[in-house]
């Protein structure tokens, strides 16, 4: 299964460590060395994603936290190169995984308090109104607020495509990687997403 | 009037800006649990690395200091001259010390104190 970076249910059995002696212990130590550098460089990029993702911060938090557990785990051996591509893929599994779990949570929810829209309000949707003010030019939070919630309204895909190349700015084959699909499905879903989200923001085209 | 190029270009640009900025704003106290995750993510090979050579210093120590008071116990318990339960603890010590049994020392002390009380019992 370590031929397979990127199956979620990869359990590898050769975990970084275990050095013996001398120069595979110095090994090890640098190894640790580089993915404490790795991980703390991409850590809050990588929990801002997750938010918006899951928009709940503490699930966000254990998201990230789960998926630096695993890729020093389980991909900690790999070129430092792939570690980004696969801290993605890692983490979008998660996400996938936790976006699953709520969906059922609320079928469920909807099943026992007699059916119908069982979704809970979001606070940010109902704050915001994504197609809101055209003819003002907004920054910040507030565009990331409203892109957020444009970025709820896609395909999985395609928000992954986005979020990997606009956001964490994975190129094209790393994101692929990330997210487990050809090159040409990356070029295709970030498109179709950056025209979903160019027609739901139209404030930005000012 | 702009093309669709220009307008996902300056989509991009705007919020990747924004985005940017947002990470940058992280607050101290999300930056100390994500410092804490990494810690602990890393953490396991660095525990792990514990059970190379340099720590089986200590382990060993113990297993010395565990081995000689076997083999005191057997000397105490034990008629002069019979070399038989003697050969058992040097056995014991063997095994102890064996550099392939280190990990559990390390990781289960309640074991080896209990293995210990058995086989000065056993003596």
């Amino acid at each position: 299964m370590e031929d397979d970076p990127v199956n979620r249910s990869a359990t590898l059995d050769a975990p970084l460590s275990l050095a013996g002696a001398g120069e595979a212990r110095e090994d090890t130590v640098d190894r640790v060395r580089a993915l404490d550098r790795f991980l703390a460089g991409v850590e809050r990029r990588a929990l801002r994603i997750a938010r918006m993702a899951l928009r709940d911060p503490a699930e966000a938090e254990d998201a990230v936290q789960d998926a630096m557990i695993r890729l020093v785990r389980h991909y900690g051996r790999r070129p430092e190169g792939e570690w980004r591509p696969l801290f993605y893929r890692i983490l979008g599994n998660r996400i996938t995984d936790l976006q699953r779990r709520h969906r059922v949570r609320r079928a469920v929810f909807a099943f026992w308090s007699g059916g119908g829209e069982a979704r809970a309000p979001d606070p940010l949707e109902a704050a915001i109104d994504p197609r809101g003010r055209p003819d003002e030019a907004i920054e910040g939070e507030e565009l990331l607020a409203r892109i957020a919630t444009a970025l709820a309204s896609l395909s999985r895909r395609q928000r992954e495509a986005f979020l990997l190349r606009n956001f964490e700015g994975l190129d094209i084959a790393q994101s692929a990687v990330a997210m487990g699909c050809s090159e040409g499905s990356v070029k295709t879903h970030y498109f179709r997403a950056m025209q979903a989200l160019e027609e739901a923001l139209p404030e930005c085209r000012t | 009037m702009q093309d669709m190029n220009e307008r996902m270009r300056e989509l991009e640009r705007r919020s990747r800006a924004a985005f940017d900025a947002s990470v940058d704003s992280t607050d101290g106290a999300t930056r100390s649990r994500l410092a804490r995750a990494r810690a602990t993510a890393t953490g396991g090979l660095k525990r792990r690395r514990i059970a190379g050579p340099a720590a089986w210093v200590p382990a060993g120590a113990a297993a010395a200091a565990l081995a000689a008071a076997i083999l005191w116990q057997r000397e105490a318990a034990d008629p002069p001259g019979v070399p038989a339960t003697t050969a058992v603890a040097v056995e014991d010590l063997d095994i102890v010390t064996g550099g392939e049994d280190f990990d559990l020392l390390a990781e289960d002390a309640d074991f080896v104190v209990w293995a210990a009380a058995e086989s000065a019992g056993a003596g």
